[in-house]
């Protein structure tokens, strides 16, 4: 079996912050193979994007502290010095950020920061760095590219500004791209723009896609394994199909059934009372106890482990609910919504 | 651009004639005599209203203010002291350079201390640098100028024998009987001076720097240079100090058109005959004509200074198109 | 139906503009060209219902609303609320009629007074049209704080102290003190998470049946507009490009904006959405200072027509019964057929 391209095990990360130490990350497990697309979904807290900055080492290092292995074609990412990692970052792992208005120097022509990308990692002249950079702006699909290449960023729309940072993400060929919620701040019809060029690229490149996001639709159209987030945890994985037809989890299935669809029809959302718990002091056991319709005493003393879905090793969960129970309530869940589907 | 100029110089000269109306007003407003002054102590009632008729003092107020206006904008001139007779243009024009080399100088202090203490407490918050230039602004801002000034006057001029107590001393065409001259000397007169003004200023530029530096380093771009790979140093020559010192451009501009105005308190210590310390001496004679022109030069300092910063700022911030 | 009045609609607006002009000048500022913002909407709205409109950054949709509301003077059209003509009333007089009119804003953070405890926020609307004792007020806030299922002890607390789902419903909350008929809300849940939302919307949806409430909804998720909506309006760069029952719009688009709106959400069903056909539109949307002529939308339809659609504008007219299209070439089957489909059209994944 050939080696993963990124194996995360057991990350932890915490924060000091005024009010105590925020535990972030707690106990995140992974793997993510060459060419694969991995689909982390949470909501705000879940830690998600932390454990990301983290593969990355672009926490604050006076607040943050990470325990665990982050084995990137073997090498521990949290034991190298940041000489070595400033080489990795940008050049083998690329990221995408969420807010494409703010993540561009507002002071630099996009010709300059595309450059500047290819300069930190590439012993090449400045003409050499500016030519590869108008063949990128090209490849993600900018109008007349040789006269954008000298605008600023002001000078572009949403959705342009996010193919520049495509751009400057791919613009050395990494091996793994980690994408934070790229599309969340576009319009729907830039989002499928933006998504089928992730696509294209993919497909072109070979490249790895860490995609983060807390739309369910997103993950269902891109990803071919998911990670379900909650609370600093995984509280679910698995391939896409699995976690979608067969989803094993109270909070996957609160998820789920939460959001409204295009091709059903309910009166009612499900909804998941409260709200998700503080970090700095994590509900005891499992902790979506307080807010899950299927608690037990045992969900509060005890902290669920993942384990798989039965014969099926690729799929784990971690909740202390007996098989029958989840298998009848996923059942329920997904015949809620084919009931009324169209395939559109 | 050039829409922009030109209505930036048509409200200038809006606020040119707002300014002097109102000096103008306020010296009607005060109960002075300024004829008796130049007359003198002794003068007789009849003496003192000759002088009041020479001087056009008994004309009505918009009369003596429309001659005033006329005088100024078709002669260019200021006037002629109350007291000297001499022409305001010429007090003006040999007080101002001394006033300028001290604001001048001083800034350059402060941008030299201030600019890189506050990058640094940015970059190391809560350091012993950090809390250590902290104090020092506090202390800074708290403490009265000519406080300061006197003391180091006294500390480092007189015990320590460091540096002159006070005077100035002119650089070119010295006259005959200075006490001193020449670029050295003039130099070494102007340090102390300079270093207080320095001390005043610098504590809000430090913390304004660091905020400023703290502020930037906290935003998105930055997050995307380091995820580039991009050296700490890199990040923070390149990305962040360009962002960091837009607004400081503006301070510094408007900064030194006020200080341009005068700072009376610091020449009063030192001895530095500026435009601080004739604006102070005609207060007193009640000159109108002469705290006129100081008033003047001073507004005319502020508007061009804030124009030129506008001006700077949009070429530097490409995100602001002057139309 | 159309959008002309019939005597019992709560609300109905007649070819609404707002243009914003673009001076130019050193003393005497000219106008040299306008930002039409709102560019001839119309419609009309019963009591009881929930009109979605959905649209892109740009279309519109926002300043619609504020200028239904006379937050904004409109630059043309008519305004009638409940029969009432109010378009050209005067501040002073448009004031007694904001409490029948209310609005639940998008940010949940910006859009209360931090520096207001919470009892002050819902009941200030009280205060100003002078209804109730400060004491009944108190009470009336206190029960609205349970409506909205908030714990009504919380009365003195300032917003900081509550999530951001907490601090929406307090929005809510603010909007019904007056006993409004009509309530707009602009994005309410879009900077919420997706538990969080699902309880904002149904919670809306409950106060609406308890109260006989009024909504127009804006939002740009096509799936949150329709679980909300009894009817539903697309808009596109100012204008209102189709207008239908909530079921037939998400059954039968006829614009091909709609169309592309409707293909371009992800949907959460890996077999389903992978396989589907994708319109997937080029480029931006336009300039609003420079649309394009006729049909704005024309430099990027699909289906445009030469001659036809860059030269007469399309108006908003009925293709089925309540069902009314601005296009000329409306699309004849949903989904699209790929002989409907020029180059613009990429499938995500073949099926299977």
């Amino acid at each position: 079996m050939s080696e993963p391209l990124l194996d995360v095990r057991d990350l932890r990360t915490e924060f000091k912050t005024d009010d105590g130490i925020v535990k972030a990350v707690d106990g995140v497990s992974f793997k993510v193979e060459p060419g694969q697309v991995l689909g982390i979904v949470g909501e705000s807290g879940s830690g998600k994007s932390v454990t990301c900055l983290t593969v990355m080492g672009l926490n604050d290092s006076k607040f943050a502290t990470s325990t665990g292995e982050v084995l990137f074609r073997g090498e521990d990412l949290l034991k190298a010095s940041s000489s070595r990692l400033r080489t990795i970052r940008g050049d083998e792992i690329a990221m995408i950020f969420q807010d494409p208005m703010t993540s561009l120097n507002p002071v630099h022509k996009i010709g300059r920061q595309l450059a500047e990308a290819v300069v930190l990692h590439n012993d090449v002249s400045n003409k050499q760095a500016y030519a590869r950079a108008l063949e990128l702006l090209k490849a993600v699909g900018i109008p007349r590219a040789e006269r954008r290449i000298d605008d600023y960023p002001h000078q572009f729309s949403g959705g342009m500004r996010q193919r520049v940072m495509i751009a400057m993400a791919l613009i050395n060929n990494p091996d793994l791209i980690i994408a934070d919620e790229p599309t969340t701040a576009l319009d729907v019809t830039t989002q499928a723009q933006i998504l089928a060029l992730l696509k294209r690229i993919q497909d072109d490149f070979g490249s790895a896609v860490i995609m983060i996001t807390h739309d369910l639709g997103v993950v269902a159209e891109t990803a071919d394994d998911v990670i379900v987030m909650y609370a600093a945890r995984i509280v679910e994985r698995g391939p896409v199909r699995s976690i979608f037809n067969e989803p094993r989890h109270p909070y996957t299935w609160g998820l789920m059934g939460s959001l409204p669809r295009l091709d059903t029809d309910l009166e009612r959302l499900y909804q998941i009372p409260g709200q998700p718990p503080s970090l700095l002091n994590p509900p005891s056991g499992c902790r979506f106890h307080p807010r899950c319709a299927f608690a037990m005493p045992i969900c509060r003393q005890q902290d669920p482990r993942l384990m798989a879905v039965g014969s099926d090793t690729l799929h784990e969960q971690a909740c202390h609910l007996d098989e029958a129970t989840k298998a009848r309530e996923a059942a329920k869940l997904v015949a809620m919504f084919t009931a009324g589907a169209s395939s559109s | 651009m050039l829409r922009y100029l030109i209505r930036r110089l048509l409200w200038a000269c809006v606020l040119f004639i707002a300014v002097t109306f109102v000096t103008y007003a306020i010296f009607f407003l005060v109960p002075a005599n300024p004829a008796r002054l130049a007359a003198g102590q002794s003068a007789t009632p009849e003496r003192v209203e000759e002088v009041k008729h020479f001087l056009g003092l008994d004309r009505p107020f918009y009369v003596q203010y429309a001659k005033f206006l006329k005088r100024l904008v078709i002669e260019g001139s200021l006037g002629q002291s109350f007291v000297t007779r001499r022409s305001v243009n010429e007090e003006i024009l040999r007080a101002a350079p001394i006033t300028a080399s001290l604001v001048f100088g001083a800034m350059i202090m402060v941008l030299s201390i201030a600019i890189p203490l506050g990058i640094f407490s940015a970059l190391r918050p809560r350091s012993l640098l950090d809390r250590t230039a902290m104090i020092y602004v506090l202390i800074g801002i708290s403490l009265p100028s000519f406080w300061i000034g006197l003391v180091l006057s006294y500390v480092v001029g007189y015990k320590l024998g460091w540096t002159p107590i006070a005077g100035y001393c002119e650089v070119f065409s010295v006259p005959e009987a200075a006490a001193c001259g020449g670029l050295w000397d003039w130099a070494y007169h102007m340090i102390l001076p300079c270093l207080t003004l320095a001390i005043v200023v610098a504590g809000t530029y430090v913390r304004f720097v660091r905020a400023e530096v703290m502020d930037t380093l906290s935003m998105d771009f930055v997050r995307t240079a380091r995820a580039k790979g991009a050296p700490e140093h890199r990040v923070i020559r390149k990305h962040v100090l360009r962002n960091a010192m837009l607004p400081v451009v503006t301070m510094v501009g408007m900064d030194i058109g006020l200080l341009l105005g005068g700072a009376i308190f610091i020449e009063a210590v030192f001895g530095l005959p500026g435009l601080g310390g004739t604006a102070l001496e005609s207060i007193g004679r009640f000159d109108l004509p002469v705290l006129q022109g100081v008033v003047i030069f001073g507004a005319i300092a502020i508007i061009i200074f804030s124009l030129v910063v506008d001006i700077l700022y949009a070429w530097i911030d490409p995100r602001i198109r002057l139309t | 139906m159309s959008t002309a009045a019939n005597g019992n609609e709560l609300l109905v607006v007649e070819d609404l503009k707002k243009h914003f002009p673009i001076t130019r000048g050193i003393v005497f500022q000219k106008e040299i060209a306008t930002v039409k913002a709102v560019d001839g909407v119309s419609f009309s709205l019963r009591e009881g219902e929930t009109l979605g409109i959905v649209g892109e950054s740009g279309c519109g949709k926002s300043t619609l609303v504020r200028c239904i509301l006379k937050l904004l003077e409109p630059s043309g059209g008519r305004i009638l609320f409940q029969g009432r003509d109010i378009t050209g009333l005067s501040r002073r007089d448009m004031r007694p009629l904001r409490r029948n009119m209310m609005m639940v804003f998008q940010d949940p953070y910006a859009s209360l007074n931090a520096r207001k405890r919470v009892g002050f926020i819902i009941g200030e609307a009280l205060e100003l049209h002078g209804i109730g004792t400060p004491a009944e007020r108190k009470r009336r806030v206190q029960e609205l704080l349970e409506v909205v299922g908030l714990n009504p002890e919380h009365y003195n607390r300032f917003p900081h102290e509550f999530s951001g789902g907490q601090r929406q419903r307090i929005g809510v909350a603010r909007a019904l003190a007056v006993n409004p008929k009509l309530i707009f809300c602009d994005e309410p849940v879009s900077a919420l998470d997706v538990s969080v939302q699902a309880q904002i919307l149904n919670l809306l949806k409950d106060l609406q049946k308890e109260f006989g409430l009024t909504y127009v909804f804006i939002a740009h998720d096509l799936n949150v507009v329709r679980h909300i909506s009894d009817r539903v309006m697309v808009m596109y760069l100012g204008k209102s490009v189709e207008l239908a029952d909530r079921g037939e719009l998400y059954a039968h688009p006829k614009h091909p904006y709609t169309g592309a709106l409707l293909s371009a959400v992800p949907v959460p069903n890996p077999d389903v959405g992978r396989a589907r056909k994708l319109v997937v539109l080029e480029g931006d949307v336009p300039n609003p200072i420079n649309p394009p002529s006729a049909c704005n939308f024309h430099p990027r339809c699909p289906r445009f027509q030469q001659g036809r659609c860059d030269v007469d504008t399309p108006p908003l007219a009925p293709i089925a019964d309540d069902h009314l299209v601005a296009c000329h070439y409306p699309l004849e089957r949903w989904p699209m057929s790929i002989a409907e489909q020029p180059a613009a059209v990429q499938p995500v994944e073949s099926a299977g």
